[in-house]
């Protein structure tokens, strides 16, 4: 059973608007780290929104297709138990953290789920511990820089211990030693069998995911394993995903 | 004569025990660009609005042309130094991307040729021009901050500060900013680029000045920060 | 002194209470002075209460001037014709509507010393829904939101060359209004934004939810609550006892 599975996805603004989407169709197994990259406005970031179910119950615009999360049709899962199934975390950490502290941010998911308070503190713990954040704990998210933000925003998100995983460019906000973290902790996170996609620019973030979608204009016109796109640097500059005298990581 | 001199600033948050910044002291020249790398939460983004007039120092002086910052007006610094927000949204607020643009200039007097003239460039440059009447608030990111940046540059301001401009951006546009700021430092204005992208840091800047734990740590080329062997 | 967020609710309403029944200025200052005692001991910065009154400056003398002017009353300080304008009952008045909004919004800064978390927690466990008790914690936070928003345009515009001071009122006017569409709209889509992402971490899946912490009351906080309830009940009823 695939982790996400789209069948022919189209999305217009408007009904009469250009198409954003033109007919997507695209799967992720199971314990996958998938990149979505292409150039700004190439609708990676709808094509989240619309796996993630936000789209769908948010916003107007005409969505047709099918989108299946663990085999199950997003449109039969209820708004807020889709969180449960897809975790996403947003491009704008100022507009997903409005807690008084870090822990408090972090356990909003969990006391969503009515987990008891010890399994509630536990998930709390161990998101902070992954990303290397515990000396946030107490914090004011509001106050923090924009790469720690980015950091508690995954962190509120990992606590919701989702099968899979949506990141909107959560990468290119952090420095380097962010960036290793936080793709420490992807890999730890697909090698226990989550699916995590992930909408990036930064080639760093790339090179440790399994395959790679490219989106050009709405279409997806290339998904391979990334050791394969790499060796092709030609391809990718094309795609704008690494600069022309580029040599690799 | 450097055009910003910082001595000494110090800066704590209010209601914070621990100080952001400390002990900096800094001159910029007009015509250099500077880069400015440091890991997360070591006082980058606080500097630079310390610079602008945005945040007033705890301690220490800031001057600017050699007057002191204080005795300048937000506006009047507006007019020299040109700070493009790491988060874009924050300072886009006109109705169309077109007004974004021509905004500091019709209100400033402009001429009204004049200012069609440069938005119409800005809009070319930056390819913007099939959003011209579009609501800024709704481009992606990527879009907002090449409109940002084109309505600070619009003013033309002799210094430019920069928080992070290459989030966002994928390595085409990437690379299309580098040229257009090449092109605006030739003409002989500074920029400050606050950046953790260590390539493009490395193209753009002839000084590096690394921050950590609210104080300069380097100035001036890597010194064995291991956070940042590339 | 540590009390349950509940128990500063309950001050705040017997606060208010007395503050709408009142209407001398003795009385009303008398309630103003226990506010700031109240805040201060509660950590408050007393400084900033000049910055939460301040925005509501201009309203406070717009409804002085309409609650004096044309006031009946006895002792007639000036007149059109034979028509009293301002009497000092008038004035009485006017100071007692102004000193009113004063008590409320301080005693509303009562809010602001426990964390908004604290504020949710106390209103489910007074059994209030927990999307209610939500709803009226982020619609506080955003008045912060709201100023911030504003004052980042401001300081944006400013940023791009305009002398807010100096421009003609017309202009300025002109200027703010056209503003304002992309500033509130702006506050919108943030406020659109956060309720995506507080679903998107599963707020709502269920008609219940659990917490990481629970408020719990201490003896000080029974003590506290019985004063002030007490107190505000004696206060209202005196004048007609």
């Amino acid at each position: 059973m695939e982790a996400i599975a789209v069948q022919g996805l189209t999305y217009q603004y408007h009904s009469g608007s250009p198409q954003v989407l033109k007919g997507i169709d695209f799967s992720v197994q199971p314990g996958e780290i998938v990149v979505v990259a292409g150039l700004s406005g190439c609708g990676k970031s709808t094509l989240c929104h619309c796996i993630s179910g936000i789209i769908r119950h948010n916003r107007d615009g005409v969505m047709a297709g099918n989108i299946l999360v663990n085999g199950k049709n997003i449109e039969e899962i209820n708004g807020a138990s889709l969180a449960f199934e897809v975790g996403m975390v947003f491009q704008d950490p100022d507009t997903q953290l409005f807690s008084p502290t870090v822990e408090d941010e972090i356990a909003f998911a969990p006391e969503n789920m009515c987990l008891p308070p010890e399994r509630i503190l536990e998930r709390v713990s161990n998101a902070l511990e992954v990303l290397g954040i515990s000396d946030l704990r107490y914090a004011n998210p509001y106050h923090l820089s924009g790469g720690e933000k980015h950091l508690v925003a995954l962190a509120a998100v990992l606590a919701l211990d989702p099968p899979v995983l949506i990141l909107d460019e959560v990468m290119s906000q952090l420095d380097i030693v962010g960036k290793q973290r936080v793709g420490d902790a992807l890999t730890r996170l697909r090698d226990s069998g989550k699916t995590i996609i992930a909408v990036e620019h930064d080639l760093q973030a790339i090179a440790f995911s399994d395959r790679l979608a490219v989106l050009d204009d709405g279409k997806i016109i290339c998904f391979e394993p990334t050791s394969a796109l790499l060796a092709e640097p030609s391809f990718l500059a094309a795609h704008g995903l690494i600069d022309v005298e580029y040599n690799g990581v | 004569m450097p055009f910003l001199q910082l001595n000494q600033v110090a800066f704590t948050y209010a209601g914070k025990t621990s100080p952001a910044l400390s002990g900096i002291n800094l001159s910029l020249e007009k015509d250099d660009i500077t880069a400015m790398v440091g890991p997360n939460g070591s006082g980058k983004t606080t500097l630079t609005k310390l610079m602008i007039g945005v945040l007033q120092p705890t301690a220490g002086s800031i001057y600017l042309e050699q007057r002191p910052l204080a005795q300048y007006s937000l506006a009047e610094i507006g007019r020299r130094i040109g700070y493009v927000f790491q988060n874009p949204s924050l300072q886009l607020f006109c109705p169309t991307v077109a007004e974004e643009i021509s905004f500091g200039l019709t209100n400033q007097g402009c001429d009204p040729t004049v200012v069609e003239e440069r938005v119409g460039f800005y809009l070319n440059y930056f390819e913007l021009t099939a959003y011209r009447n579009a609501f800024p608030l709704y481009l992606s990111h990527g879009e907002k901050q090449r409109l940002a940046i084109a309505a600070v540059l619009a003013n033309e301001p002799e210094f430019l500060i920069l928080d992070e401009p290459t989030i966002g951006l994928d390595a085409y546009r990437k690379r299309l900013l580098e040229e257009y700021l090449q092109k605006v430092a030739s003409l002989g204005r500074g920029m400050l680029l606050v950046s953790h992208d260590i390539a493009f840091v490395n193209r753009m800047a002839k000084r590096v000045i690394t921050m950590g734990d609210g104080r300069i740590q380097s100035d001036s080329g890597w010194r064995g920060n291991p956070a940042y062997d590339a | 002194m540590m009390l349950d967020p509940r128990t500063k609710m309950v001050m705040v309403i017997c606060l208010t209470s007395l503050a709408l029944v009142y209407n001398r200025p003795a009385q009303l200052l008398l309630l103003f002075a226990v506010t700031v005692v109240l805040l201060a001991l509660f950590h408050f910065r007393i400084s900033a209460i000049w910055g939460y009154l301040k925005p509501f400056l201009s309203l406070m003398l717009f409804l002085f001037v309409i609650q004096s002017i044309f006031s009946p009353g006895n002792e007639v300080l000036l007149a059109i014709g034979s028509v009293p304008l301002i009497t000092t009952e008038g004035l009485i008045m006017g100071a007692s509507v102004v000193l009113r909004i004063t008590v409320v919004i301080a005693a509303a800064m009562l809010l602001t010393t426990f964390s908004s978390r604290d504020f949710v927690l106390g209103l489910v466990q007074w059994r209030v829904p927990y999307e209610l008790a939500f709803m009226v914690s982020i619609a506080l936070r955003f008045l912060p939101i709201f100023k911030d928003e504003l004052i980042n345009v401001v300081t944006a515009v400013q940023l791009r060359g305009i002398e807010l001071k100096k421009i003609p009122w017309g202009q300025k006017l002109a200027m703010y209004r056209r503003l304002a569409l992309p500033i509130v709209y702006g506050a919108m889509l943030k406020a659109q934004q956060l309720a995506i992402a507080m679903e998107a971490r599963g707020f709502r899946a269920y008609p219940r939810r659990t917490y990481l912490r629970r408020l719990q009351f201490y003896w000080a906080d029974y003590v506290v609550m019985v004063i002030f309830l007490t107190g505000t009940i004696i206060l209202m009823i005196q004048p007609f006892i």
